[in-house]
């Protein structure tokens, strides 16, 4: 029903409607990184927001848009905490690796693959994040290791459970966009 | 160029426009995702304000404001006698609306702002000691960095033989302290509190006890020290101003 009405929409229109759900999703994800509700935490960590937009929104994508995503969403991460060291890298790293793995035939946007590819890319950002900060205030790595192993596992686990809340509706708005978009262009 | 513009005009508008307003909020520190959060949370934040108000006005705590009443007057009677001219202090009490974004930083939003004159730099402190130092403020929230973070250091103090360090955040409720001499006494239960040293923070706020010692550290001792406040647990704080003795990043 409510896809036979974006259907009648001008194309225009759709095209701000999408504008505003990328900058509200990002928005919302943004805002979540707050909250800590129950389920919600694992050993104190909750899900990696953020990550999980730019996984989601790579995923379709060519490399260039995965890391320009990267970008803006590592500066907005970098608002929320501290500037130092930048998320930048680490993010556009995830929108450049999540938007290549397309191309070979591993991934099949279904949940299990989306959690999968988030679980992994955790650890790919919060292994850099270490290494930036190992580098930026010369502590040891073992000391890093020490205390962030735990952390990073139960930041991936609980990020990838939650994955499929960002996925489902933005996959399927933007699933549905593209199909309006191709029908229309065809029948110009 | 027409046809340029016709097939990636929409696309690099977007792209510019994205990174613009993620640079925006990189330059204002997020503030208008502060404080869109801080409206989103409020009507659920005061209904459990109320319930922890009533918590905070128990017994225990009553009786213990009552001494603290008894002693300040005590106090006061003494500073008159000794003509101290005693500076009015205010307080804020704030809730904690949001925890630390990701797991590398140890920092927490208050929902009171700049509207209620809270500053960059001024203290924080829960019902047992202080818990760090306000970051960033925006008209209706706060952020603060607390001492558990591993990027804050506090200089630091043992109340019983005044040797003096430093303590720096783990991420968990124990801290450790650094200490600057070779030999220092230190034991098990000793009490820690801010030291006059400190650039960030007034002298004399507790912090914690000394859980545990270890000397063989090179090139001085370190100590674990469980902090009094429990940090994971903490819904309600109080905002104390202070004037940062260096100016603060």
């Amino acid at each position: 029903m409510l896809e036979i009405n974006f259907r009648q929409m001008p194309l225009r229109w759709l095209r701000i409607l999408n504008i505003a759900i990328v900058f509200g999703s990002v928005g919302l994800c943004s805002m979540l990184l707050f909250l800590r509700l129950p389920g919600m935490e694992l050993i104190g960590t909750n899900p990696n927001w953020l990550l999980i937009w730019v996984v989601v929104w790579s995923i379709k994508r060519n490399v260039w848009q995965g890391a320009i995503a990267g970008t803006s969403l590592g500066l907005i991460y970098d608002a929320l905490t501290n500037p130092q060291p930048s998320h930048v890298l680490s993010l556009v790293l995830v929108g450049i690796l999540t938007a290549s793995l397309r191309k070979q035939r591993y991934a099949q946007e279904d949940f299990i693959t989306v959690a999968l590819i988030v679980f992994v890319m955790v650890i790919v950002t919060e292994t850099i994040m270490a290494l930036q900060f190992s580098i930026l205030f010369a502590n040891s790595l073992e000391n890093i290791r020490q205390h962030y192993q735990h952390r990073i596992l139960a930041s991936a686990i609980i990020s990838s459970i939650w994955a499929p809340v960002v996925h489902y509706p933005l996959n399927s708005w933007w699933e549905n966009l593209r199909k309006i978009e191709k029908l229309k262009t065809r029948l110009k | 160029m027409h046809r340029w513009w016709d097939k990636y005009g929409w696309q690099t508008t977007l792209t510019i426009l994205a990174l613009f307003v993620a640079w925006l909020l990189k330059q204002t520190q997020a503030t208008a995702i502060a404080e869109t959060y801080y409206f989103l949370v409020s009507p659920f934040q005061s209904q459990r304000q109320l319930q922890l108000e009533n918590k905070l006005t128990n017994a225990r705590i009553l009786q213990l404001e009552q001494r603290l009443n008894e002693l300040e007057q005590q106090n006061k009677q003494f500073q008159e006698l000794l003509g101290y001219a005693a500076q009015q202090e205010l307080s804020i009490t704030a809730p904690i609306i949001g925890r630390s974004a990701g797991i590398w930083w140890n920092q927490i939003t208050l929902g009171k702002g700049r509207n209620d004159g809270v500053e960059k730099g001024f203290i924080v402190s829960g019902i047992g000691g202080v818990i760090g130092r306000i970051i960033q403020v925006t008209p209706h929230t706060s952020r603060v960095l607390l001492i558990s973070d591993p990027n804050s250091r506090v200089g630091a103090v043992v109340t019983r033989t005044r040797h003096p360090g430093f303590i720096q955040g783990q991420n968990s409720q124990a801290v450790v302290m650094r200490f600057f001499t070779q030999v220092a006494d230190v034991r098990v239960g000793d009490t820690i509190t801010t030291s006059s040293l400190s650039y960030l923070y007034p002298a004399g706020l507790p912090i914690g006890k000394v859980k545990s010692v270890n000397v063989d550290k090179g090139p001085a001792p370190e100590a674990e020290i469980e902090l009094n406040v429990p940090l994971a647990l903490l819904e309600w704080v109080v905002i104390k101003p202070f004037t940062p003795k260096v100016e603060v990043k």
